[in-house]
């Protein structure tokens, strides 16, 4: 009897011991990479950055014109996809739940969440920049959008289903028509988690690269024509990361320090919005 | 009264309500006549050919043991099934003489007229003020004034006035589960239906709030025709006119209260209400 207590303790220290070491391990990689950016972003955060264009090499410069650029794509992306994810998810919890149709959806949605983010990007370039015969801000936005959109749909699912069928019962009950139950009683009840979702979608885009690689390309001057190449953070990352130039590598430094620092506070604020609706 | 007699009075020309109370039989007017009602959870059968009325102004209470049908019954009554597929209910249920059950008719109109009330409290999320208003703006267009008298009377008749008078703009889920449940009711009872149908109102909820509702039934029975599912018997003994039992989809016994309770007909109702099986 008592050995076997002194075994269970002994076996529950090992176990507490090893979950101990991985959070540290993975949480320690996550600090040093922020620490990292921190240490060789933060140098060079200044007014510039955000007022003056991209340099060439050797002369100062700012991320003005990508900066603007990654948020006309991802403020386009956001608008063309959600609208359609919240409709789509809409109707797989709601007018569709026992439906076929919803199975199929469901699946086929699932597939494109996990679909490689270049995967969407060549399909894109291959339905739209070839066509049109240039890169263009419109091909990046659209890439984006199906990015998006498979997200929406399955938080907005999720969300709704989550919704006590009791509560959408006593709303019919009052002789509401579905729109308005939906509406007014859905939604509202699914709201945090549903705008949780989109901000994690912005979240998840604001640092895709490959998709617009081959659709928004990149530009190195200042340019708000989405019917062009634009410039976007991600790729003058890239771009300027991968250069012998050390100032461009400073810049890149900077530019991945804004994304991280964008995505993190996008994240506190999801997080915070789902902490508020918890407690009613 | 039997089964057969019932059914012989739904025939009778409507006739005014002589007074309230259950003993003084004689002929009373039908609010709602279920007829040769069958109902099926996909193949299963769940209600097989129940015929019950409720009297206008009277409060028909349903009892039996869990699985019996009643709440099924219930939800047939405002159509309420309808929001799922695979369920299907035929015979007929009329309401004013006119059957619900027809494809033509109009379904939300139908809800409002036949409020509902369920076991779980289900205020919206949103505020006291508006879980009432809500519901009387989707058929009356008021300006904010008799609007703001009409939540006040709701809540009055929802016995909660007093209590939240000071906070309407709360959320109705900051409320206790009681205040919850006669939000709720206060809720139904705002869009003026003509039938209130209580699915166990009360099983989620303490003795001093179950009190507080049953209270609300007696005095909301002289505007409506009430139904009331539990599976409390007391409750049912204390705050019907009508008491039906029912027992594996089945209608088994329908009657005066005070008669059911004190010489039942048949030996499942009594066994059932001397607690020897369910």
């Amino acid at each position: 009897m008592a050995d076997l207590y002194r075994s269970r303790r002994r076996r529950n220290t090992i176990v507490l011991g090893l979950s101990i070491g991985a959070t540290v391990i993975g949480l320690s990689w996550l600090a040093w990479i922020l620490g990292t950016l921190l240490w060789e972003g933060l140098s060079g955060l200044s007014l510039q950055v955000f007022t003056e264009m991209t340099p060439p090499p050797g002369s100062d410069g700012g991320l003005l014109n990508p900066i603007i650029g990654s948020l006309m794509l991802t403020g386009l992306a956001v608008a063309v996809g959600t609208p359609i994810g919240i409709l789509a998810g809409t109707y797989m919890a709601e007018y569709g739940r026992y439906a076929k149709l919803s199975m199929v959806v469901r699946f086929i949605n699932d597939i494109l969440l996990s679909a490689p983010s270049i995967v969407v990007g060549l399909f894109v370039y291959e339905v739209m920049v070839a066509p049109m015969g240039h890169f263009s801000g419109y091909a990046g936005a659209v890439a984006l959008s199906l990015l998006v959109i498979p997200v929406v749909v399955r938080t907005t699912e999720d969300m709704l289903v989550l919704v006590p069928k009791e509560l959408r019962e006593a709303a019919s009950a009052l002789g509401m028509p579905r729109s308005k139950v939906i509406q007014k009683v859905s939604y509202r009840a699914a709201r945090a988690g549903m705008i949780t979702g989109v901000l994690l979608a912005v979240a998840r885009i604001s640092g895709e690269t490959a998709p617009l690689l081959f659709t928004a390309l990149n530009n190195q001057f200042f340019s708000t024509n989405l019917n062009a190449p634009i410039a976007s953070l991600p790729v003058i990352i890239f771009q300027f990361a991968l250069s012998p130039y050390h100032d461009w590598q400073r810049l890149a430094w900077i530019g991945a320090l804004i994304i991280t620092l964008a995505v993190l506070a996008l994240s506190i604020i999801a997080r915070a919005l789902s902490a508020g609706s918890n407690k009613g | 009264m039997n089964m057969a007699s019932v059914q012989s009075t739904t025939t009778s020309v409507p006739t005014p309500i002589a007074s309230s109370s259950a003993e003084s039989a004689g002929a009373r007017e039908e609010k709602v006549s279920v007829r040769n009602l069958n109902f099926y959870y996909g193949n299963n059968k769940a209600l097989k050919n129940v015929n019950v009325p409720l009297y206008t102004g009277l409060v028909t209470a349903f009892i039996g043991p869990s699985g019996c049908g009643k709440s099924t019954l219930l939800r047939i009554l405002n159509r309420i099934y309808d929001l799922y597929p695979n369920q299907r209910a035929e015979g007929e249920v009329l309401i004013d003489k006119k059957n619900i059950l027809a494809p033509d008719q109009d379904i939300n109109y139908l809800r409002a007229r036949v409020g509902m009330v369920f076991q779980k409290p289900t205020p919206f999320p949103m505020s006291i003020y508006e879980n009432i208003a809500f519901g009387i703006r989707l058929y009356e267009r008021l300006p904010k004034s008799e609007l703001d008298g009409r939540v006040e009377s709701a809540l009055r008749r929802g016995a909660l006035w007093e209590e939240v008078k000071n906070k309407l703009s709360a959320n109705g889920l900051s409320l206790s589960g009681g205040q919850q449940q006669r939000l709720c009711i206060a809720r139904t009872v705002a869009v003026r239906p003509e039938v209130i149908l209580l699915d166990e109102p009360c099983s989620a909820l303490d003795p001093i709030s179950t009190a507080k509702i049953e209270e609300l039934i007696d005095e909301l029975k002289s505007d409506y025709t009430i139904a009331i599912v539990t599976h409390n018997m007391q409750q049912a003994a204390r705050v019907s006119d009508y008491t039906a039992f029912m027992y594996l989809g089945e209608l088994v016994e329908f009657d005066a209260t005070s008669k059911m309770f004190t010489s039942p007909v048949d030996s499942r109702t009594q066994d059932y209400i001397t607690g020897r099986f369910g």
